[in-house]
């Protein structure tokens, strides 16, 4: 009873310390609602509407105008104009005002009228891959609607007897289905990610902040809170204490970033709401304590974040959903496995957008808890030793 | 000048005194340089694991999986006796895609992953590319069975047909794509974190008088003395990323190296102009590291590597034009993609150019707030 009396302690005096900064509350408000909010609308549009081309027209026939208007009416691109001369259309590319040019040679009627095979040359750049493919599926599209308008006249350029059999042979038609992410949106694919990194992110903040200020203040005002033996009961108490408090803010952000936000801004939210709390409980302890654990650097309570800030880009590649892991070298695999944000990302995009069920997602569940147990007990170890050396000075 | 070495000095003690400095100047950074140069192998998504559902199991059904497996983006990991199976797997994420071959193969299909955008987009153009071929081989070999000419019969089935022709990256490599433009973003929010941490410690350690008196009250000489050790110590970091980058790992480099080095220096100076800046605006420490951190981590979407900001809504795109990695990487990408030069992107140098000048206007503000210690109190 005693213990519990403790940690109840321990829990609202850090609860207390974190609503009196303005920081903190700040790296919260700002971290995590507008954050969330604000990249949520930046990345509104989803997926890449009439990317401009021009089409290089030496042709200039209706075969070729039927093309132009073909390639105009798919949604990926927007022919913005149709001119004659290469160099002026490269020169419009290296302004900067399209992504592409489509050239058609001067034979291209000429040569479907002869019965021979007619080349539509497509110049990309790679600059930005979206770009790039949305003008592959547009040219490839308006390809194959040409080639089958333009088909059946070609039969006359075949030998009499094999046109019969040709027409009789059937074709094996082909298609690719997108599992999941269907409409292979960039915000659908990126933004529950990075929900996951911005809880990671902003709670590693407030842990730093918390600790560094507590270092500043060298640990006085928490000891004065607990009975002030050292030993690994306080230590524990301490851990728990605090983490209760992390974790109970973080529990009522993520109902906002990743039950409210999904359902405004039309992301995927296939797992179901006591899969997300299966999910979330390792790893919002886990982040706690992989916080708790890394104390001992945070010595200040600002110069921390340069560390912390910094890398968050960095485990949104860490956890493989843009890079596969696989193809990833293995030290980087290694770190993949002992960060919480990284599994903890990679399971939320299975069990959300993919909708595995907790089966599915064992491997990163193991991880998470994993991680909760060696992080608990680095973090106990060390505010054992600090809790030594506070009591060490203050006895002096 | 005696007063601003005494600021240059000064700096370099402070910066002697405390681990952190060289720990975000120099560790981090080079971090970065190894995390973005590293973490994508050679940069070729190459054997993507995918399964295989053959109901047909004949000896041409047999074909198309050795051609799938053939091809050296993919790589057939299991065979699976039904949907169900293949899915249960995908859903695992054991495989990333799989081949459907219904039995008398009448039609063949084939799903991706595109929760994992890169890697769907990859798959997507592989079995594409792989599948169009196998589609009409049934009839090709049963036109040249009659007689018929190869070319002949291809012409009839695609009377048009498309070839690309890619200006840069043609392979579609990774490194090309994303390490050089990511390291620098990881760098601007490095170096706007250092810069405004270097400038808020002076309130939080109760030194800014000293530091006004060492450039004897002259705001400009100060501010300029502490900041140049980092813009020399970060500009030094960008030459030899790029050198790494376009030297080292041969990233092709149309452009003289010294263009992108040049561009790459008035980067970190404008970048440094943008967090003096915002430290001017919020002239507490405390605040002005989380201010930052988001400036920066909006460099990142902003940047409009990933997602071209064009595409974004107005208000966005507009907002990019205030981000110095915005512009850097708009002048980058085109001396690399386009084969451009300088002169096409005149607004964004010019641009980064009135960033690097812009804090001269708030530098009376800024000395205000020194003398008068406001804000210090800030907690």
């Amino acid at each position: 009873m005693k213990r519990l009396n403790d940690i109840i302690r321990i829990a609202m005096y850090e609860c207390r310390s974190i609503l009196r900064s303005l920081p903190i509350l700040l790296v919260m408000g700002g971290g995590i609602f507008l954050y969330g909010i604000l990249y949520n609308y930046m990345y509104s549009p989803n997926v890449l509407r009439e990317v401009p081309v021009v089409v290089v027209d030496e042709s200039q026939t209706p075969l070729s105008r039927h093309y132009i208007r073909l390639l105009d009416g798919t949604p990926q691109v927007h022919v913005q104009g149709v001119i004659v001369d290469m160099p002026q259309a490269r020169e419009r590319m290296k302004n900067g005002k399209i992504a592409g040019i489509v050239f058609l040679p001067e034979d291209f009627e000429t040569k479907v009228g002869r019965g021979e095979e007619s080349m539509v040359i497509s110049y990309n750049n790679t600059m930005a891959f979206l770009s790039y493919a949305a003008i592959k599926e547009a040219t490839s599209g308006a390809m194959l609607a040409l080639d089958s308008s333009v088909r059946p006249s070609q039969a006359v350029f075949l030998n009499a007897d094999v046109v019969q059999p040709v027409m009789n042979t059937p074709t094996i038609s082909v298609q690719g289905i997108a599992l999941y992410n269907e409409t292979g949106g960039y915000a659908t694919y990126l933004i529950p990610s990075v929900l996951m990194v911005i809880i990671f992110q902003t709670m590693m903040m407030v842990i730093s902040m918390r600790c560094g200020k507590e270092y500043e203040q060298q640990m006085y005002p928490l000891f004065r809170v607990t009975n002030q033996e050292s030993s690994w009961n306080l230590a524990t108490n301490i851990v728990i204490g605090k983490s209760v408090v992390y974790v109970g803010f973080y529990a009522l952000f993520s109902v906002f970033l990743l039950g409210l936000l999904p359902l405004l801004f039309d992301l995927p939210h296939l797992a179901s709401g006591m899969q997300v709390v299966q999910l979330l409980t390792p790893y919002l302890f886990g982040t706690a304590f992989f916080g708790l654990a890394c104390s001992p650097f945070f010595k200040d309570s600002d110069a921390p974040l340069l560390l912390i800030a910094f890398f968050s880009v960095g485990l949104l590649f860490l956890s493989g959903i843009s890079w596969p892991l696989e193809l990833m070298p293995w030290p980087w695999r290694l770190l993949h496995c002992l960060i919480p944000a990284p599994v903890g990302v990679l399971a939320f995009v299975k069990a959300n957008s993919m909708g595995a069920d907790l089966a599915d997602i064992s491997r990163e569940m193991i991880l998470l808890w994993g991680q909760c147990i060696v992080y608990f007990s680095l973090a106990c170890i060390v505010y054992k030793k600090s809790s030594n050396q506070t009591i060490f000075k203050q006895a002096k | 000048m005696n007063d601003l070495l005494n600021v240059f000095r000064r700096e370099l003690r402070r910066m002697n005194s405390r681990r952190i400095y060289w720990v975000a100047c120099l560790v981090l950074p080079l971090f970065s340089l190894i995390f973005m140069a590293t973490i994508f192998g050679n940069g070729q998504m190459k054997n993507l694991p995918v399964g295989v559902v053959d109901a047909d199991n004949t000896s041409a059904s047999r074909h198309i999986v050795r051609m799938v497996d053939a091809t050296p983006e993919l790589q057939i990991a299991k065979h699976y006796a039904n949907e169900t199976e293949a899915r249960e797997a995908m859903q695992k994420k054991e495989i990333y895609g799989y081949l459907l071959i219904p039995s008398k193969m009448n039609s063949l299909c084939y799903y991706y992953h595109n929760a994992m955008l890169s890697v769907g987009g990859e798959l997507h153009s592989t079995f594409e590319t792989i599948l169009q071929e196998v589609s009409v081989t049934q009839i090709v070999t049963e036109a040249i069975g009659l007689g018929e000419g190869i070319s002949t019969i291809t012409s009839f089935l695609m009377p048009v047909s498309e070839t690309e022709s890619t200006i840069y990256n043609d392979t579609r490599n990774y490194v090309i794509y994303l390490s050089q433009p990511f390291f620098f973003v990881f760098l601007q929010i490095l170096l706007l974190l250092v810069t405004t941490y270097a400038l808020g410690s002076e309130s939080k350690f109760g030194t800014s008088d000293e530091w006004l008196q060492s450039a004897r009250g002259n705001i400009g000489i100060a501010v300029m003395g502490k900041l140049l050790p980092y813009t020399f110590i970060f500009i030094m970091i960008g030459i030899f990323a790029n050198i790494v980058f376009f030297k080292w790992m041969q990233i092709p480099l149309p452009c003289s190296l010294w263009t992108i080095n040049g561009v790459t220096i008035l980067f970190i100076c404008a970048t440094q102009a943008l967090a003096l800046l915002l430290y001017a605006i919020f002239p507490a420490l405390s605040l002005i590291i989380s201010v930052v951190s988001m400036v920066g981590s909006l460099g990142a979407t902003l940047s409009g590597v990933t997602f071209p900001v064009v595409f974004m809504d107005t208000p966005v795109y507009v907002t990019s034009f205030l981000f110095p990695i915005h512009h850097f990487m708009e002048v980058v990408q085109s001396l690399l993609y386009l084969e451009g030069t300088i002169a096409y992107y005149w607004i964004n140098i010019t641009i980064l150019l009135i960033v690097c000048l812009l804090p001269i206007l708030l530098l009376p503000r800024l000395k205000n707030i020194l003398i008068t210690h406001r804000y210090e109190t800030i907690e």
